[in-house]
């Protein structure tokens, strides 16, 4: 249950620090803000989703984690790293190529291993771990 | 690697729902179990084995790969 609260926590925190921050973009949200909106969007969604699965199996009297959610988080974090390595190497190339400011470059980086995350985290959690 | 889950889980008249409880998992990682889209544990292929009072091996049918 701790864990559960203190996602929601972080997932509160991490809404309210990116409402601070659009907020105090001069002009309001720009199309360069849309990007990482979206983005934000997508991985306090899936947190969300996480929390609520959790609330729900703790009221069926099942524990919120089980070893099956434990391996489908180590193996998504290890997948997840393996392609972001490819993803910055790209990252690079094409920020040297359209001349992108190095804060764009990191943020793009950040942004992209995030959706990377949550893409092959719903890819286990859908497809299952077979006879690995 | 197979398993007769399902069909014990019939035969003792449980449902997802029961059994997850009586193993202590979530009623997805019965699902998955049943569906062949994971191999469980050393610890919970033994108490779903001693649940349905059967040996491991009558559970889990482990099969050559070729």
């Amino acid at each position: 249950m701790k864990k559960t609260i203190l996602l929601f926590v972080l997932v509160a925190s991490v809404f309210l620090g990116c409402l601070l921050w659009f907020g105090n973009e001069e002009g309001g949200f720009g199309h360069a803000e849309l990007l990482p909106i979206v983005v934000v969007i997508i991985v306090v969604g899936l947190a969300l989703f996480i929390g609520f699965r959790r609330l729900s199996s703790l009221h069926r009297g099942e524990p919120a984690e089980d070893e099956l959610s434990k391996k489908i988080l180590v193996k998504s974090s290890s997948v997840s790293y393996y392609i972001s390595l490819y993803f910055w190497l790209a990252v690079m190339y094409f920020g040297d190529k359209i001349s992108m400011e190095g804060q764009s470059l990191v943020g793009t980086g950040l942004l992209g291993m995030a959706v990377i995350f949550v893409l092959s985290w719903l890819y286990f959690n859908f497809r299952g771990l077979g006879n690995d | 690697m197979t398993n007769k889950i399902r069909e014990y889980r019939a035969k003792y008249n449980l449902t997802q729902e029961d059994l997850a409880q009586k193993v202590k998992v979530r009623r997805e990682t019965i699902v998955f179990l049943e569906k062949n889209k994971y191999n469980p544990s050393l610890k919970l292929a033994y108490d779903l084995a001693r649940l349905f009072s059967v040996p491991i091996e009558e559970l889990f049918v482990f099969e050559e790969e070729e």
